[in-house]
Parts: structure tokens; sequence; C-alpha cells
């Protein structure tokens, strides 16, 4: 079993990476969404036991599944849903700033940005340059 | 940083433009009275000194006070002869160079159309340099005084940027701070070695138990990398004549009697373990030759009063440097009794030389002369001090140079001449500075009068380095006090005139002649001392720090700009370093018994199944191009995950997943419909490029694997025997609670829970808020 979920965490965390470095914001997300299920069931495969589920009354002579990784499970379950949510509503923000969700497009556009503040900033030296220092 | 190095450093620092102690301000009136911080920094001084001063006559002291057990670090100070010799030195000279400071701040300031408020500035950090001084010199803890060595790098770094408007100042400032504390990471290194090595940095102890080994040496080497450094001498002097954009007071101070001296402090403080590796001392003969010859030859071809001083200052330190690779009695006798007499002396000299600056405006040797008759006070204090420095008789230079003759000539005959050419060097630019100033025409007429605090401390110093010419007893005694300790065995420290022939008289002899012979033949080699200084300047150490400071910057220029550029390469710089690492520690570990491929009974079937789902959706994520098959292929993974955890017996887990899955696809497609159709239908249609999705592909396959493996081997740790489910079971019971997940979330972790609520509100506040941001724009 080890070998199984080691490789099923891996399929997850790989197909995260790809969809992270793909250029649409939503695709990001998603990527992320991924890569936290990979952390999620790494959680979990970590137990130190596994068997029926920890909740009273128990059979006996069956194994008791570990419930503490559960517990950590859930939470990072949680956590990570309120960073998607957040990340999509900044996604979403991130489109109606640019009117598009592409990462090309935005760095394409700040660079543009970045180069009419500095042809401005060089206009202003030209008529005030700066008083020499030394 | 604001500013990048010039790509060639101006030209060996002769000043003789009137920056802000230039002749513009000479006329101005004088901005007279103590500032409140000046008369505090005084009077912290003197109470230094007298404090020093008794606990010294009572027979020294020492405070021990635990300060880091854990690491086995104590706050230990003591105080013995070389910390006596030091912190007097520090302390008295301060409250001479604080007392000047005190009038010529205000000056300065004036001239630099800066608030008299800022003197407070300067006062503070030389009050600081003084405190981390003498914290310094007390240490019985080489950590901690590894701390204070840092301490005075700092103090330094806002002392010498004090005219912060000017960029020499801060380029200045900048590399004094470099060239020490990147040596000073050296000297930590050395310090942690001798502590993994002997298991404490209390000298004392160590002393004690350190054996001659190739560690000792190393750390010894390390350590004395930093002194040399913080000490100016060749190869890493450059940052000295730098220095000298600081105000003067701050150079009389610094550089005579404080920073520099640092250096050979902290030699004379390890000298014990340093002599345990006679190759280290004769490395120190060699730096300290070098040092003299360099500065001393320097110093006779600047022009720049305060480089001239400035040189000299690196001359006279490797005179110091030598004394301690020569070692033994009369080594450690001779360097301790140098560095008394030149603080003196110096600081001294340096306070001429801005005195000088603010009565005439002249800033070099070429724009002075002829002051004698105008200025006959400070004539006469500074040529005590240009006299004690040269080593005449009557000052308590005599009993340096001397000191230093008899220890070169015992450890060999090279030694001895090579002491006699450094001495007529040092007496060459001695009596060109002096006489630069105050002899000759009147090149520059006096335009301001001077305040006594500008000329009484210096005629006060050169009262005693003239005292020490006649009355040598209490300084021998103090410097061989100091000598003792760095000697490790006692040293009898004696000195007096004696009128024979013996070898030091014939020596001294021979170096004012020779003194007096470069004097007067200057003219046949000036123009090679020019052509010594601009190969220096061309070749020297000086421009490789600037070469390798401009490179390292842009180095760091072109990784910021490669990482800020998209969001892509900010992923990249985090995921694919550490990726590397990670790989490199499974590459390293040795794989036996580390993979544990697992049994998989008959029960796990339906659970092998689930988990094969999750791998085929997690694959199919990465295919669909539009939004919607996007989504439902993920909430795919989502939901087969959510199978496993309730097959794994996580049955809450898997309640949450189902949740949690459920709002995801809602969320996604909530956004979806907030982002018109075209825009979607675009992104779908938007193919990024053939290599760009192989690479991607194969960093994304790589980073899979290496996860893979690094899970694997967590997995396959031994399963410890006393796990924690049974008691949780117990407690759950005691909690009066069915499911033992939700008592530990509930009861046992509570609080944590009631964090994790909160920001899940947080989160939905954010949301909120930017979904409706478009409302109201």
């Amino acid at each position: 079993m080890n070998l199984l979920f080691s490789v099923v965490i891996g399929a997850l965390f790989a197909s995260g990476v790809y969809l992270l470095l793909r250029g649409d914001l939503f695709r990001v997300v998603a990527g992320i969404v991924l890569v936290s299920n990979a952390a999620s069931l790494t959680l979990m495969a970590s137990g130190l036991t596994r068997g029926q589920a920890p909740i009273l009354p128990l059979d006996e002579g069956r194994g008791l599944a570990d419930p503490l990784v559960q517990a950590m499970t859930l939470t990072a379950l949680v956590i990570g849903f309120a960073v998607t949510a957040v990340l999509l509503a900044l996604s979403l923000g991130v489109y109606r700033s640019g009117r598009s969700l592409d990462l090309g497009d935005m760095t394409r556009r700040e660079a543009e940005e970045a180069a009419e503040r500095e042809a401005g900033e060089l206009a202003q030296d030209v008529e005030a340059p700066e008083e020499a220092t030394l | 940083m604001d500013e990048l190095p010039p790509p060639t450093p101006p030209a060996g620092g002769d000043q003789v433009i009137a920056g802000p102690d230039g002749p513009e301000d000479a006329a101005r009136p004088q901005t007279g009275g103590f500032g409140p911080s000046a008369a505090g920094a005084i009077a912290a001084a003197v109470l230094a000194l007298v404090a020093l001063g008794i606990l010294w006559a009572d027979g020294g002291g020492s405070i021990d006070e635990p300060w880091a057990p854990a690491w086995d670090l104590r706050l230990s100070f003591a105080l013995d002869g070389l910390a006596a010799l030091y912190g007097l030195l520090a302390a008295g000279v301060g409250a001479l160079v604080f007392t000047y400071a005190s009038a010529y701040v205000p000056r300065h300031l004036a001239a630099d159309g800066r608030p008299r408020e800022d003197e407070a500035r300067l006062h503070a950090a030389m009050v600081l340099f003084l405190v981390a001084m003498v914290g310094l010199v007390t240490s019985e803890d080489l950590i901690l005084l590894f701390v204070f060595w840092d301490l005075t790098a700092i103090a330094s770094w806002l002392l010498i940027g004090f005219d912060r408007r000017r960029r020499e100042a801060r380029l200045s400032a900048l590399m004094a701070m470099l060239v020490t504390t990147v040596t000073a990471v050296l000297i930590l290194i050395g310090i942690l070695m001798l502590r993994a090595e002997y298991g404490t940095t209390q000298l004392p102890e160590l002393l004690r138990v350190a054996e001659p080994s190739t560690t000792v040496t190393v750390a010894c080497a390390l350590i004395a990398i930093g002194a040399l450094a913080k000490s100016a001498q060749v190869p890493l002097h450059f940052w000295l004549p730098r220095a000298m954009a600081a105000p003067t007071p701050v150079s009389a101070y610094l550089h005579s009697a404080a920073m520099v001296a640092a250096g050979v402090f902290l030699l004379s403080r390890v000298h014990p373990l340093i002599a345990l590796e006679p190759g280290l001392l004769d490395g120190l003969i060699v730096v300290g030759l070098l040092s003299m010859a360099v500065g001393g030859v320097l110093a006779l071809a600047m022009d720049g009063l305060k480089q001239v001083l400035a040189y000299s200052t690196i001359s006279q330190y490797g005179y110091v440097v030598t004394m301690l690779g020569v070692g033994g009695a009369k080594g450690a006798a001779a360097a301790c009794f140098y560095v008394l007499a030149h603080a003196l002396a110096k600081s001294a000299l340096f306070m001429t030389a801005g005195a000088v600056t603010q009565a005439t405006g002249a800033k070099a040797l070429s724009a002075t002369g002829g002051l004698l008759r105008k200025l006959p006070l400070l004539a006469a204090g500074s040529a005590a001090a240009a006299a004690g420095i040269a080593a005449l008789p009557l000052t308590i230079g005599f009993f340096k140079d001397e000191l230093f003759f008899a220890a070169s000539a015992q450890r060999s005959t090279e030694l001895g001449v090579a002491a006699v050419l450094a001495a007529g060097l040092t007496f060459a630019y001695m009596a060109r500075f002096w006489a630069g100033i105050f002899l000759g025409p009147l090149r520059s007429p006096v335009r301001a009068p001077l305040e006594r605090r500008l000329v009484w401390p210096i005629a006060g110093l050169g009262v005693l380095v003239v005292l020490g010419g006649i009355a040598v007893a209490p300084f021998a005694e103090l410097a061989g006090d100091a000598a003792t300790v760095t000697n490790g065995a006692p040293v009898d420290l004696h000195v007096a005139y004696h009128l024979d022939t013996r070898t030091e008289n014939l020596m001294a002899l021979g170096a004012w002649s020779l003194g007096l012979l470069l004097l007067a033949a200057r003219p046949a080699y000036v123009p090679a001392l020019a052509a010594f200084a601009r190969l220096g300047e061309r070749l020297g150490p000086d421009r490789l720090y600037w070469v390798s400071l401009r490179k390292l910057n842009e180095l760091s220029d072109a990784f910021h700009d490669f990482e800020v550029r998209d969001l892509r390469s900010r992923v990249s710089s985090v995921i694919v370093p550490a990726s590397v690492l990670v790989a490199l520690g499974v590459i390293v570990t040795p794989t036996g018994g580390v993979y544990v491929v697992g049994a998989v009974e008959r029960d796990d079937l339906p659970l092998v199944v689930a988990l094969a789902t999750c791998v085929f959706a997690a694959i199919s994520v990465t295919i669909p191009r539009q939004h919607i098959a996007l989504t439902l292929t993920l909430s795919g993974v989502g939901f087969s995950l959510a199978t496993a955890y309730a097959l794994m017996g996580g049955a809450d887990v898997a309640l949450v997943a189902v949740l949690v899955e459920t709002l995801f696809a809602l969320l996604f497609f909530g956004v979806f419909a907030l982002v018109p159709r075209s825009v979607l239908r675009r992104e779908a249609r938007r193919r990024s490029p053939d290599r760009n999705r192989w690479r991607d592909g194969v960093v994304a396959v790589a980073s899979g694997v290496i996860i893979t493996l690094v899970v694997w081997s967590a997995l396959s740790r031994p399963v410890p025997k006393d796990g924690m489910a049974e008691r949780h079971v117990a407690l759950t019971e005691v909690a009066h609670a069915k499911a033992t997940v939700t008592a530990i979330l509930a009861d046992f972790r509570g609080l944590d829970t009631f964090v994790e609520i909160t920001v899940i509100g947080v989160a939905m506040l954010i949301v909120m808020a930017a979904v409706r941001t478009r409302r109201r724009a």
C-alpha cells in the first residue's frame, strides 16, 4: 500500500504542477486544488493504523483507523477550501482589472505600464535634473 | 541599494576640492556652546575613563552571568591588562576627541546646511562605539566578543556615513562596513570551529586546553584575517583611506585609537592560540611588512592631509602586526607599547588636520604652509605628536621604536634592516606632514579663529606624548601588563634612555638619517610614487572590490527581474530550487530498507479502485480545454478521494470532503458565470506552444517522481508500537462524544478549530469584497 499511496500522491502533485504552469488563471487555481489534495492524501496515508472508523461503539477484534491524522486532514481540507475561494475571487478581480485571464497578457501589460512610467520619469528628469549629491 | 558604485573610484582621495569643511564655511560665524548631546558624550567617556582607571588600579575585576545556558554562553567580562590598555585608550582618547567634536561638528553641520540637532546622531554613534569597544576588550567569551565586534562595525558605518547626503560618504561607509563585516563572518566561523573542537567559547578555558592541530590553525587563520581587515592591513587596507570621508573627529577616534585598534587587539587577545602554529606568525610578519611598505610609501605620495594620516595608520599598524608576528616577550611588549604610543599621537594629528581645515579651508599639503606663527599652540601640540610618530627622543615614540628595533634585530638581521627602512619612511612622511602645514610660505590665510576646544585636546595629547618621553614608567607598566596577557607569560617591560652605541640607538640614528635623505631626495622620486599610487588604483584590491560589488549587484538584479517577471517564474523559482534540494537529499540517502512496498490485502480492493480512479481523474484534469469540463474532472478527483477516505476509515473526513468538493464546484461555476462567455471561450481556444507544454510536462513528471519517492520513504518508516489511537478513543468517552475525530477537533483541539473557523470567516469576507467590487465600480 505504501507504494500505491505514493504513486497516487505523485500523480496528483504532477498534474497540479502542470496546471500551475499554465497561462490561464483558473487552471492555476485548479492546480493549487490538486496540490492541496495531494497534501491531504499524504496526511491521511500517514496514519499509523488503518481499520474501522474511530466511532463508538467499536467492533471488537478489528483494527482502528488513526483518528489523529483524520483530524489533521479535516483541518487541511477546510483551510484549503478557504484558500481556493480567495484565489478564485482574486482571479475574478484580475479579470476585471485587465479583461483577460491570461498570465502572458498580464505580464505584457505590466511591462508596458512600467515602460510608460519610466518614460514619464525620464521626461521629468530632463525638465528638472537631479541635483549633484557629491 | 540606492546607488551603484562608480565604475572607477575617484582618484586616491586627494580631496583638495573643498567639501563641507571647505573654505566657504571658514568665514561663517561660529556656532559656539556645548550641545546637550556633546556634553553627554563627554561625560560618558570621562565616566568610562574614571571607572576603568579605578577598577584597574584596584587590580581589575570581572563579571560572569549566565546568558544562554542551553548553548553554554555566559556574559563574562574581565578587566585584565590587555583590556585595561585598550579600554583606557578608547575612553581617554574618546574624552578628548568628543570634546573636540563638540566644537567641530556644529561648524561642520552649518557648512553642510544641516540643522545643529544632527550632531546628536554623531555623538550617539560615538558613544555606541565607545561602549562596543569597552565591551569588546573586556569580553572573556568569544561569541560575546563577536557581538561587540559587529557592534563596532555598525557604529562605524553610522559614523563614516554621517554626511549621508554625500554619495562619497555613503559609499565609503558601505565599503568599511562590507570589508569589516564580511571578514567578521570568517571570525565567527573560526570561533565556531574552536567551539566544535573544544566545546567552549570561553577564552581562558580555550587557552588552557588548546593544542596544536589543523583545526586550531585554520580557525586562528580565519580569526586573523578578520582582525587584519579591521586593522586595515594589506591587501584589505583600501577601506581606510576611503573612510576619510568621515568628519574629522570620527577619523581621529576610529582610525587611531578604536576601530583599527580593535583588529590588533583581537590578534593580541588570541595570540597564545595563534602562536601554536609558527607558520601563522610568519604570515603576520609578511602582512605587517607589506602594510608598512605600502602604507609608508603612499603616505609619502599623498597630498590630502587626512590621506597622509590614513596611509600612515596602515603603516603604523603594520608595525604592530609585525611585532605580534615576532611574538615572544619582546614582540608582545613592543606591540602593546606601540599601540599606546601611536593612538595618543595619531589622534592628535587627525585633529590637527581637521583644525587646520577649519581655520583655513585647505585640505591638502599643497594648499597649506606657514601656519606656525598663526596657530602656535596647534603647531606645538602637533609637533609633539608628529615627533612621537617619528620616534624622536623626549617623546613616548622614541621608546616604541626602541622596543620595535630590539625585537626586530633579535629576530633576524633582515627584519632589523626592514625595521630601519620602515622607520625611515615614517620619519620622512611625518616630517613632510608637519613641515608642510606649519613651515614654509603662508599659502592659505587663517580665515576663522579656532575655538579653544579645537586646539586644547591636541595640546593635551601633545603633553601626554612628551610626558611619556620623560616619565615613561606608568605607560610602560600599562603596556607591560597588556603584553603579559598577549604573551601568555609574564613580560618585564623596561625602557629607558641609554647614551651608548647599542644596536637600538644605532638603528634609530640610521632611521633618522634615512628619513632626512628621503625627504631631501623627494622631488627625484615623486613621479615613481605617483605611478605606484595610480597602479594601486587601477589594479589594486580597491578596484576588485568595486568590480565584485557591481557584479554582485547585477546578479541580484538579474535574479530579481527573473523572479518577478510573471507568476510562472515566481512559482518555478520556488519549486525548482526546492525540488533540486529534495532530489539531492533523495540521491544521497542510502536506499537500503528505506522503501517498503507494503502489503495489499483482499479487503483493500475497493480502496485500490478508488485511488486508481483518482489518478485517472487527476491526469484527466490536465486535458480538457473547456472550463466546465475542467471543473467537472476536478470534482471527479475530489469525490474519488472522498471515497478513498471513507474506505480508509475516515467517515468524518469523507463527509467534509464531499461537502467541500460540492462547494468547490459551485464556486468555480459561480465565478465562471461572472466572466463573459466570450472570454472563457477565448481562454479555452488559446493554446500554449507545444514546446512549452512539453517542457511543463517534463517538469511536472519530474516533480511528481520526486514527491513519490519522498512520500514513499516517509510512509515506509516503521510504525511505532505505542500510537495514540487507543488513548484518543478512551478520551472520547470521557468527553461524552461518539466520534473520536469530532472529539479531537471540538474538545481536545477546540481553540485550534476556533481559529480555523475565523480563517474561514475572513476568507469569506475577502471573497465578498472581491466579488462586490464591480457593483460599485
